[in-house]
């Protein structure tokens, strides 16, 4: 993972230097900052203008509405696709579906080999195997396909590619996340470099999970948020694809009579997910202006050696480790490493909308300590510096 | 006049630093007092979640600090830890203005006022930005000028505002030993790569952290594994400590 992380560090050091760069990083702060102060108005609007463009949008309140809402929907299906989502990954999406024996295909390349491997969990938002060595893949590889394979990446992408897309074949539904949301649209847009997501959104339902922070005002403001996304994860000023979706596939070629499906979907199904965000705007909502690049683990000093048992579920890191204390609460926030920060400050140092995760963080522990959600070496130091003037023991 | 503040670290785990920084100061003529009756300066406390024993602990250092000093004493500091905190802290938290400095700032205008002599050292060191001292409270130069006047500084990649954390601050050393040696073996790795015989830093904690991470380095490399490529840092230094190398008839501490 180090060596992923240097790689990748070095690649977008000098990119988020230069002065266009800077620009859009300011206008973005003052798009993620609106959307967080408006919220109840961004949902107002999106959820009319994905009725008039012929979405469907479902709010869910809790991860169990969301679940239950979509399983409305799959309920008949053996098997589902789906590409990488955090936010599925918040509401247990996947573990749901194959405990009610819907068998779920992840169609990233990094997502895949993670879901074939029983030992391990994503480890970057766009690099989820950043943490496998090549020949910790074709270990999994050789013992999901029952072969034997070269050490070699095209090798390894082929076998994965052939599968999926027979898999893919047998699907109805496909599930994908959003990166941003734009309300006066009505429209979604996804970011990928594998194109999987052109696959899995043209199947004949199109189901998007989204967190409500994910919310802008405009299409324009939309891509300004995925291209900086874009350049902090990856070091490049562009992904491969940047997907604008806000309809389902129709034509009306035909006498002008309207037709749902065409190529793509003949639904696109929206859940919009509240899990907490509301009541972390409610507290200031600084750790929703995430725009989800990633830049913060690359250069956090723990992430960098324990890796994702530092963060929750797919929100890696510190920033994951606030946003836990609002989806799951303060026994998830401490769990989920909330004491395993050295609140040194790098990440705040490199976040491109400028939150301050350490200082976030620093206030959490105040909160946990008040409901003795503690450290017993810390009390133990407490006690120390509060009896004899020290830390030590001697 | 000038009030040493030593910091629990210098004062009950590694004395010889206050040693340097004495002799330095009375090298230097300069008229100081050690404020012996120190207490803590609440930053651990803080920053583990116990703010109102924090409040409590910092109401009462501050209330010492306040009946010794006087408006033109200067609070000198060898911990970047104790310096965040009663610069930044005790001013957030209690609207007062600490005169603070850090020994390594002192050091820096002493030998540039003259106050100071050195002579150069042929040593070659690699300097470590405690976050404390840089990222929170923007001291980044002032270490650099007084290690240039001894001796060759060559730069860790990742230095300044990008500096690597050694993993021991917060309460991370005490509730994950094994993570804070982690992070600070490969800080010690950042600092091999730059070929430099000597790490460098200006904060108690991290030199803690960071020569423990080089003791388990050190066991670990056998003669047949050293990388010929890399420098073998032998040592890890407060910047009193090398600032006494280069004071003449000086033995060094350690």
């Amino acid at each position: 993972m180090n060596r992923s992380f240097r790689t990748l560090r070095e690649r977008r050091d000098k990119i988020i230097e230069d002065e266009r760069t800077i620009q859009l990083q300011e206008r973005v702060k003052n798009i993620r900052a609106y959307s967080i102060k408006n919220m109840d108005l961004l949902i107002e609007k999106v959820v009319k203008n994905f009725e008039k463009n012929g979405v469907e949008v479902i709010l869910a309140e809790k991860s169990e509405d969301a679940l239950d809402a979509l399983y409305s929907i799959v309920k008949d299906e053996s098997i589902i696709a789906k590409s990488k989502s955090n936010t599925a990954g918040e509401i247990g999406l996947s573990e749901f579906l194959e405990d009610k024996g819907v068998q779920v295909v992840e169609t990233d390349l990094g997502d895949r080999i993670v879901q074939l491997d029983p030992d391990s969990n994503p480890s970057h938002p766009i690099g989820p195997a950043s943490h496998l060595r090549m020949d910790d893949i074709v270990k999994i590889i050789s013992n999901e396909f029952n072969i034997d394979i070269k050490p070699e990446p095209r090798a390894i992408l082929d076998i994965i590619k052939q599968d999926v897309l027979l898999k893919l074949a047998k699907c109805n539904i496909g599930i994908t996340g959003a990166n941003s949301v734009a309300a006066d649209d009505g429209s979604v847009i996804t970011v990928h470099n594998e194109g999987n997501i052109n696959l899995v959104s043209m199947l004949d339902i199109h189901i998007i999970i989204v967190g409500i922070d994910k919310l802008v005002e405009t299409i324009e403001d939309a891509v300004s948020v995925v291209k900086l996304e874009t350049i902090f994860a990856s070091g490049k000023t562009v992904p491969a694809y940047m997907n604008v979706i806000s309809s389902h596939s129709k034509t009306a070629d035909i006498e002008k009579i309207l037709l749902d499906g065409m190529y793509g979907p003949r639904r696109v199904v929206v859940i919009l997910l509240d899990n907490g965000r509301k009541q972390a705007i409610k507290k200031g909502g600084e750790c929703l202006l995430c725009i989800g690049c990633g830049s913060c683990i690359v250069t956090c000093p723990i992430y960098n050696e324990i890796g994702n048992e530092f963060g929750y579920k797919r929100y890696l890191g510190g920033r994951g480790v606030v946003l836990s204390s609002f989806i799951d609460g303060n026994q998830s926030c401490f769990d989920s490493g909330l004491f395993t920060c050295t609140l040194c400050g790098l990440c705040t140092n490199k976040c491109p909308v400028g939150i301050k995760t350490n200082n976030l963080i620093k206030n959490l522990r105040n909160d946990s300590v008040d409901l003795n959600i503690i450290i017993d070496e810390h009390k133990s130091i407490k006690d120390r510096i509060k009896k004899k003037g020290s830390p030590f023991k001697q | 006049m000038i009030i040493y503040f030593r910091g629990c670290v210098v004062r009950e785990k590694l004395k010889y630093i206050s040693d340097a920084t004495e002799t330095i100061l009375k090298r230097a003529g300069i008229d100081f007092t050690i404020l012996t009756n120190e207490t803590c300066c609440g930053s651990i406390l803080m920053r583990t979640g116990f703010k109102d024993d924090a409040k409590e602990v910092m109401k009462d250092t501050l209330k010492k600090l306040e009946e010794f000093i006087t408006k033109d004493d200067k609070i000198l500091v060898s911990c970047a830890g104790c310096y965040n905190t009663l610069k930044n802290d005790y001013n957030e938290l209690f609207g007062v203005n600490l005169d603070v400095i850090h020994t390594s700032e002192l050091i820096s205008q002493l030998i540039s006022d003259g106050k100071l002599l050195v002579k150069k050292i042929p040593n070659k060191v690699t300097y470590h930005d405690p976050c404390h001292l840089g990222r929170h409270s923007s001291l980044y130069e002032e270490p650099r000028e007084a290690i240039m006047e001894i001796c060759t500084l060559v730069e860790m990649d990742r230095n300044r505002e990008n500096s690597r954390c050694c993993g021991a601050g917060s309460g991370v050393r005490s509730a994950y030993p094994d993570t804070a040696l982690l992070v600070a073996q490969r800080r010690i790795e950042d600092a091999e790569d730059t070929k430099a015989e000597l790490i460098v830093t200006a904060c108690s904690f991290c030199i803690l952290n960071l020569q423990n991470a080089l003791k388990h380095r050190m066991n670990e490399l056998s003669d047949d594994t050293v990388d010929v490529n890399k420098s073998s840092i032998n040592k890890v230094l407060d910047i009193s400590e090398l600032i006494l190398m280069g004071l003449e008839d000086e033995k060094i501490g350690n």
